[in-house]
Parts: C-alpha cells; structure tokens; sequence
C-alpha cells in the first residue's frame, strides 16, 4: 500500500510538490507563531521569577520606564533618572503583611566612552542585607554573598576579550557569575551591591571621562555623596505567606505618596496585553491560511481523482476492493502531509532557534526559546495536525474515487 | 539537475562574500578606539573578510561544477564544497568568531545568515555528491 502510495507521489510530481509546500508553508507558518507566542511568554514569566518580588513599589510616573528598562535592559535617560526618597522604605517596610521591603537603585554605565567596556549597560544595584531577589541565587550557586568590586551579570553580560574585569566608570569590576537566561532585559543587566556601587562612584571622578550621574563632589571640601544615599530607584516587597499581595500593594497606595505598586502579575501587563494582540492576530492569520490551504488541498485531491478515474477502474478489475482504493488515496495524501510537516516545521524551528536574537530584536519583545521537550511536544502535534487535517481533506476525494464503478469509468 | 547545483552553489558563494560586507559591525559605523585614539575594525570585520577567501574557491568550484562532465571530478568538487561550506560556518562560530555583545547586526544577522548559507552549501555539495556517485554506478 504504502508502496503503490509512493510510486503515486513520484510519478505526479507537479501535483505532489504543490501539496508538499502548501502543508510545509502552513505547518512551518503555524510551529513559528506558536513557538514565538510561548517563547515571549516564558521570557516574561522567568523574568518575573528572576525578579523574584510580589510587589514592586516605584516612583510615580516612572512604571513604563521601570517596566522598559526591565523587561529591555535598556538603562533610562540620564537626564531623567528614576530616584524617590529612601524613608520611603520605612514607610513600605511597615505597612502590614510586608515580610522583606529591599531597596534597588537603577544606574548605567556612559554612552559610547572609553572608560566604560560596556555602553550603556542597565546596572541594578542591591541592599545585601535585605535582598531577596539576587542574594539567594548567588548563596545557592556561589555559597556566598557578593564582595566589594564584585558582580554578577546577566547571562548576555561577559568580561570583554583582553580584558580581565569589566571596566566601568573606568572601576574594575570582577563577573563572578552569570545568571540563568530570562530572555527579558534582566540577562543584559549587571548586579552590583550600594558598596560597589560607591567605589565605582569614587572612581569615577578621576578615572572616567565624566563622573558617574549619582556621584557629588563638594568643591570647597571635596567631600563625596552618593544619591542614592539619600534616594532609591525602587523597593522590592515580598509579602508574608498567606497575606494577599494585591490587599498589600492597595495599602501601600493609601499609605503612601509618590508612589505606585506593581503586582507582579501585572508587571509588563502593558507589554502583556499588546504582544498578545499582534500574536493572537497572526495567529488568526495562521489559521485562515491553514483552512485555505486545506481546502485547496482537498481540490487538488478531486482533481487528481477525477484524472485517475480509469486507472483506479483498471486497479477494481484487476481485484483490488473498493477498501484498498480509499485507504490508497488517504495513505498517499498521509505521507505528503507528514514528509511536508516535517520538513515545513523543522526549518521554521530550525531558522527561529537561528535568528531569534534578530527575532527579539526587530519585534522588541523578550523571546527565550522553549525548552526542548515544550518543543519535541509542538513538532508532534504539528506533525499530527498536518496529517489528520490532509487526511480529512483527502476524505471525500477518496470516498468518491472508492464508490465509483469501475465499468463506468472505463467507458469515459 | 548537477548543473543546477552548481548555479546554486555560485549564488550561495556570491552571498557568502557578500552577506558580511554588509552585516558587519564596520558598515554599522562601529569600530574600536585603542587608547591612542586609533580605529581597528571589530572581530566581525575579519571573519567578513576570511570568508571573501572562502567563496572565492566555492564559486570556482560551482563554475567548475556547471560546465564539468565527467562524474569523478564533480564528485571531488562535491566534497571540496562541502568542506568549504563547513569552514564558512566554522569562521563565525568558532575559529575568529563575531562581536560579542548579543544585540549588535553582526551577532543577530551576520553569523546566523553564513551560517544558513554554509549549511545550504553544505547540502547542495552532498546533493552533488550522491547524483555524482549514482550516475557512476
């Protein structure tokens, strides 16, 4: 059967590669949206696992930017830097059902600058002694806390070739480790703690080209400050177990001034909503494309019947049953759907694995590519997808070619 | 369908020398200043360049290819495309490698585009390759 199925494909060339390509362009089409639209929900959803807090408390008016520089690793403008008072954290840290308020300070190294190996890298740096975001990851895989003039980056942040430390602010500082990927900003980010943070700050006012924008030098004294002394960028919440987060962040409103929570399930929900509405319509697009391309499937079927009308009437005189003639025209469309499945989605996953930097990059969206069991589990429903719906387009072509009299048909 | 491959394997060589030029961090207007304030060309740049010295021999031997008839020279000009097609890969990959910030065009564009090309390089020489050792027999 599978045989006489064969030497069918083979010898309608023409007709056999259209169907081949249609299910390859469709099959490939929808492994790609499908992949895109998990890969972008797993980036925000290891992104906000990384980030680790239920609540995240920032200044008013700065959400987008908090939530773009998180989710992009793009550091804000220095000219309109992110600060609010530090005795905002007292006042958040009492609020009830608030187990751990830890302070962050969002930084970046200079533009474009010698002094600096990266430009304009997105720097958060932590309070260690309350921090619950970084600090158990490094105890977990470093068995320690992070030491002056240390840091951990980002799985994309690397000591640049030749050097041994990353230099910035024109200030070594030591890459213990990186963190595992997230697909969001948070893998071009680099972790220091306040105390580094001061260093680099001290450095900065002879080594750099321009000193760091958080460092103030009295000239008459020559006294050093830090903004951040006085000022932080946000506050990280975890709340007690048991207590609702959502209750919490509602208090931290009316308690509070100047300030806005974000929940974590509502972080990037802005991003969340919009990504949704260009995937979910693409992938609408995707599936109209499918049904066309089974309905043409499933002509180019009645048409090949209808020219085979004498050779399957040849096929019923020789012996074959009207059972052989049926499964014969659905086991040739099943191996056209399952060759062009397979090849239509490995190089759509093979090009998107390729390209998916370019992929992120051009659609401004976080993408990390799912795991590889999630992606065995999309190319077999795909494939199976592929074959049950030629099959069913098949099916009616195939019951009529069973059905006719093969007397008949010889006369025609 | 050799001469085919061989077309084929001359527009992938064109593309090969080509995709970098245009795809490299040079041509984005980037470039490294040294402390005496002198300009060197980024990694990329030099991987662009080796792989003008790997297409110059791959598109000699897609011409060579189309216009040979005898059997056993397109089969040792299959396996030197395939070899080709591996190095084309191997340049940005490994052996000189791209920038290695994840976000620059040479990183999101140039390595994964040689890197399709050498593999369809790669395949057309062995499409080459097994019509060459079928018509033998």
């Amino acid at each position: 059967m599978i045989r006489l199925a064969i030497k069918i494909i083979l010898g309608s060339g023409f007709r056999s590669l259209a169907i081949f390509l249609a299910v390859a362009g469709a099959a490939g089409f929808l492994l790609a949206i499908s992949l895109i639209i998990i890969g972008a929900c797993n980036s925000l959803d290891s992104g906000l696992e990384r980030l680790g807090a239920d609540i995240i408390v920032v200044p008013q008016g700065t959400q987008s930017k908090v939530e773009t520089a998180l989710l992009m690793g793009k550091p804000f403008n220095v000219t309109t830097p992110v600060w609010m008072p530090r005795e905002n954290l007292q006042k958040v840290a009492a609020i009830p059902g608030v187990e751990t308020a830890s302070p962050q300070v969002y930084l970046s190294s200079m533009y474009n600058s010698p002094c600096c190996a990266v430009s304009e890298m997105f720097i958060v740096v932590f309070d260690p002694a309350t921090d619950f975001t970084i600090t158990p990851w490094l105890r977990k895989n470093l068995g320690r806390g992070l030491a002056r003039g240390e840091s951990i980056g980002g799985t994309y942040i690397f000591i640049p070739e030749g050097w041994e430390k990353i230099k910035i602010y024109g200030y070594e500082v030591d890459l213990t480790g990186n963190l595992e990927p997230t697909g969001t900003g948070l893998d071009r980010t680099l972790f220091i703690t306040l105390e580094t943070a001061a260093d680099m700050g001290r450095a900065s006012l002879t080594k750099a080209t321009a000193p760091a924008n958080y460092v103030r030098q009295d000239a008459r004294t020559k006294s050093v400050t830090f903004i951040f002394e006085k000022n932080i960028s946000s506050i990280m919440v975890k709340v007690s177990p048991g207590v609702d987060p959502h209750k919490v962040a509602l208090q931290i409103l009316e308690d509070t001034d100047g300030m806005v929570p974000l929940e974590s399930p509502q972080l990037f929900s802005a991003f969340r909503s919009q990504m949704n509405g260009l995937l979910w319509g693409l992938f609408a697009i995707t599936v109209m494309i499918w049904v066309v391309a089974m309905v043409l499937i499933s002509v180019v079927f009645s048409m090949s019947v209808n020219e085979r009308r004498r050779e399957m009437a040849v096929l019923r005189t020789l012996g074959a049953s009207r059972s052989f003639i049926f499964r014969s025209v659905l086991t040739e469309a099943a191996l056209l759907a399952l060759s062009g499945a397979i090849v239509g989605i490995a190089t759509a996953a093979i090009s998107l694995f390729i390209f998916r930097d370019l992929l992120a990059g051009t659609l401004q969206m976080p993408f990390l590519f799912p795991s590889v069991p999630s992606t065995i589990g999309l190319f077999s429903v795909g494939v199976a997808l592929a074959i049950i719906s030629v099959t069913l387009s098949a099916l009616l072509p195939a019951i009529r070619s069973s059905r006719q009299e093969p007397a008949i048909a010889m006369r025609e | 369908m050799l001469k085919i491959l061989g077309v084929i394997i001359i527009v992938l060589a064109l593309a090969i020398a080509s995709v970098p030029y245009f795809t490299d961090c040079q041509f984005q207007g980037l470039a490294l200043t040294t402390i005496d304030g002198k300009t060197v060309p980024m990694k990329c740049h030099w991987t662009g360049i080796a792989e003008i010295g790997i297409a110059v021999p791959l598109l000699a031997v897609g011409v060579m290819m189309t216009l040979s008839r005898r059997k056993e020279g397109i089969r040792n000009l299959s396996v030197i495309g395939i070899i080709l097609g591996g190095l084309a890969i191997a340049i940005p990959a490994g052996l000189i490698g791209v920038c290695q910030t994840p976000t620059m065009i040479c990183h999101t564009v140039m390595k994964p585009l040689l890197i399709v090309l050498g593999s369809l390089t790669m395949v057309c020489s062995i499409g080459a390759l097994v019509i060459s050792i079928k018509a033998k027999d």
